[in-house]
């Protein structure tokens, strides 16, 4: 079997993201996997799994193959439990990512895509904990309009961008960035490269800013 | 629905607002109060949503209540409630792959709507695809890539001409076939810097060699053993026309009758790694080719078993000698162009082979992935000549590049092995042995040899063999031929070099 590239996509679904936000966060993981399809580095190597947080953190798709990925419908209420989303992540990680050793062909370094539109209600800094201690390639977080707390999310990692509203074009252009983004990512670990940050991915569109 | 717009324009202040708000959201409030009435209804009391697909019997009887709730006269109302139920019912399709059949129950009583009787798909035939009510099955061989939109229509049990039917929309996903999205093939533009070319194959023939007898007496015909190797651009530069990364060269001593085989994978990350493997490659043969040259007549002194040592020591010698120019060859070059020396990151593989009296001498260096073996059928014999360098994640390895492995691991890296005879001496780049051994753990198990020698000659879903018993100069472009095999995921530069 060929590696793998684990690509991981950690969603708010609280209360704030309520309308537009949630139905365009729905449509855009669509679209990004449908973009994806069409990339035939993407297609024999990504998987892809679904991490929602609210009032608890859920993973609402298993890592699953590109090919037979299926978003469910997700629905926005609650708070924004991300450190349990991270720890949660970091568990899944353990559980669904294989480590290269003599006896098993390993997959990539998961990519990690985190999207909140606040501030987290929990221990964040626990879940942090958790995530750190487990080896991810490149984690991304993106800040969907004014309200969410970069600060947190730098702390978390160094490639942060913020979108300046939450609105359908807006999370759209994100989708679409993180879709190109997963297509270097996966031509990148073809030829055996990793990447470390923000300037080796594809140039974020005017409506995502990056967070210096 | 006047009542809403009513009361939404005594809390609203703008009138065209609410007229927007209630045109378009009127489905999702027609059916939210469709199910509120529903849900308030007596039937509902008694049995809540009916939601329970897995149980159609508790479904059913649950419908027969919720129509003795339902008011006959209330036709929009019925077909509103009926409407949300299709539209909150989780209905999804496996995903489907161009030119692979496909087939997927669906029957329309695992719904648990009973009130539905009939379903039709819109836009399936289009896709190749065909909805078979009586084999409760969707089947066919879909021709089309994409997210498509497919209308299910459905009629109720009490449906009659001139009602309206109930529409929703499902998704049907159709992957393309890689091998399409793969096909692309868009040569190496010739005005690049070190441009080389896509593909590559070299043949050496050894001519069989007459023995000295004792006075005209015991004269033999020896054959003796050739090389070949090719070495291919992966589909994953092939699709963007971007060059080969891999090199190789092979090179035999018609004096002192030394085999030597060289293949390098440069890396794809670094820049310019197609000119470090190239460098690293003419390289070393060329140190070999002088070192050989200068040690010619120890070889021919050291022919006694119990000098193996000797010979070990003197191809250390050459191998390290080797070893080290490639580095500092490629150094200079990434000097004289201002780049650091990583943009020319190259693995290597070495061996050197002649045979003795006593059998065939092997010596090997090795940095990075892919693989060397002394390989022979029967009897069964496998000694691989290193390690690959692999880390704790994919794709993590070393390079000649590296300042270490030419400081600290010159020497340690260094192989030796003497046998009687062997079928293959193989080197190969991790474009060959990540598809045909895919751990590393595999790479020592002679299973996997086994079957890589039965590939090579032919036991492969293309039936190309490459006739190593014929002598030809068409094993070059056999073995060329080979390489372009098959293997999900696996489309990076392959060379591989034989000795047989």
């Amino acid at each position: 079997m060929a590696r793998r590239l684990p690509v991981y996509l950690v969603l708010d679904t609280s209360g704030s993201m309520m309308g537009e936000p949630i139905a365009a966060v729905e449509t855009g993981v669509q679209t990004l996997v449908s973009a994806l399809r069409q990339d035939p580095y993407a297609l024999e190597t990504a998987y892809l799994s679904v991490i929602t947080f609210d009032s608890s953190a859920k993973q609402v798709v298993p890592l699953t193959e590109l090919t037979a990925f299926q978003m469910p419908s997700i629905q926005a209420n609650g708070l924004t439990s991300l450190g349990s989303a991270l720890s949660l992540l970091a568990n899944k990680i353990d559980s669904e990512v294989t480590k290269t050793t003599a006896e098993t062909k390993g997959d990539w370094k998961p990519l990690v895509f985190i999207m909140t539109d606040g501030g987290p209600t929990d221990d964040w800094q626990k879940g942090l904990n958790e995530l750190k201690k487990r080896r991810t390639g490149m984690v991304v977080a993106c800040a969907a309009g004014q309200g969410a707390d970069t600060n947190v999310l730098k702390q978390i990692t160094e490639c942060v961008v913020q979108l300046d509203t939450a609105d359908r074009s807006t999370i759209k252009a994100f989708f679409k960035w993180v879709s190109a983004s997963v297509s270097t990512g996966s031509q990148k670990v073809d030829s055996g490269t990793e990447m470390v940050g923000l300037g080796e991915l594809p140039p974020p569109p005017p409506e995502v800013n990056i967070v210096v | 629905m006047e009542t809403i717009k009513k009361y939404l324009a005594e809390i609203a202040s703008d009138e065209n607002q609410v007229k927007d708000f209630l045109e378009k959201n009127e489905t999702e409030i027609r059916s939210f109060f469709a199910e509120l009435w529903r849900k308030h209804s007596p039937a509902a009391a008694a049995q809540p949503v009916a939601e329970a697909a897995a149980d159609n019997q508790q479904a059913q009887t649950g419908t027969q209540r919720f129509n003795a709730g339902v008011q006959p006269d209330n036709e929009k109302a019925k077909n509103d409630s009926l409407a949300f139920q299709i539209k909150n019912k989780q209905i999804a399709f496996q995903n489907g792959k161009v030119g692979q059949a496909y087939c997927v129950d669906f029957d329309i009583e695992t719904l648990g709507i009973p009130d539905i009787a009939e379903v039709t798909f819109e836009g399936l035939e289009a896709i190749g695809l065909q909805h078979l009510p009586e084999e409760k099955c969707i089947k066919g061989n879909p021709t089309q890539a994409g997210d498509h939109k497919i209308e299910m229509k459905f009629k109720r049990k009490d449906w009659e001409e001139g009602k309206p039917l109930l529409v929703r929309e499902v998704v049907f996903i159709i992957n393309p076939d890689p091998r399409v999205l793969w096909s692309k093939n868009i040569p190496t533009p010739e005005d690049i810097e070190y441009y080389k070319p896509d593909s590559g194959k070299l043949f050496v023939k050894v001519a069989s060699k007459k023995t000295k007898g004792v006075f005209g007496l015991g004269k033999k015909e020896l054959a003796r053993k050739d090389m070949v190797a090719a070495s291919q651009r992966g589909r994953s530069h092939a699709i963007e026309g971007k060059p080969r990364d891999d090199d190789f060269l092979l090179y035999f001593d018609e004096e002192a009758e030394w085999y030597v085989m060289v293949v390098a994978d440069g890396a794809g990350s670094a820049q310019f790694s197609r000119k470090g493997s190239q460098i690293a490659c003419q390289t070393v043969i060329e140190v070999c080719q002088e070192k050989i040259a200068a040690k010619k007549g120890d070889f021919s002194k050291l022919k006694a078993t119990e000098q193996k040592n000797e010979i070990g020591k003197i191809l250390q010698e050459i191998i390290s000698n080797a070893v080290f120019s490639a580095h500092k060859t490629i150094e200079t070059e990434a000097k004289e162009k201002g780049r650091p020396i990583k943009d020319y990151a190259t693995t290597l593989l070495v061996s050197l082979c002649k045979k003795f009296d006593y059998g065939w001498f092997v010596g090997a260096w090795w940095v990075g992935d892919g693989g060397i073996g002394i390989y022979r059928k029967e009897p069964e014999y496998l000694k691989v000549l290193g390690e690959p360098d692999g880390g704790e994640f994919a794709g993590q390895t070393r390079f000649l590049t590296m300042p270490d492995i030419i400081q600290k691991e010159l020497y340690t890296r260094i192989r030796f092995d003497v046998v009687e005879d062997f079928t293959a001496l193989i080197l190969m780049t991790d474009g060959v042995t990540d598809p045909k051994f895919e751990t590393d753990a595999n790479l020592n198990r002679i299973e996997k040899w086994h079957a890589l020698w039965d590939d090579l000659n032919g036991s492969n879903e293309d039936s190309v063999s490459v006739a190593f018993s014929d002598d030809s100069e068409q094993v070059a472009e056999q073995l060329l031929r080979w390489l372009d095999f098959w293997s999900k995921g696996n489309h990076d530069d392959r060379t591989i070099a034989i000795l047989f």
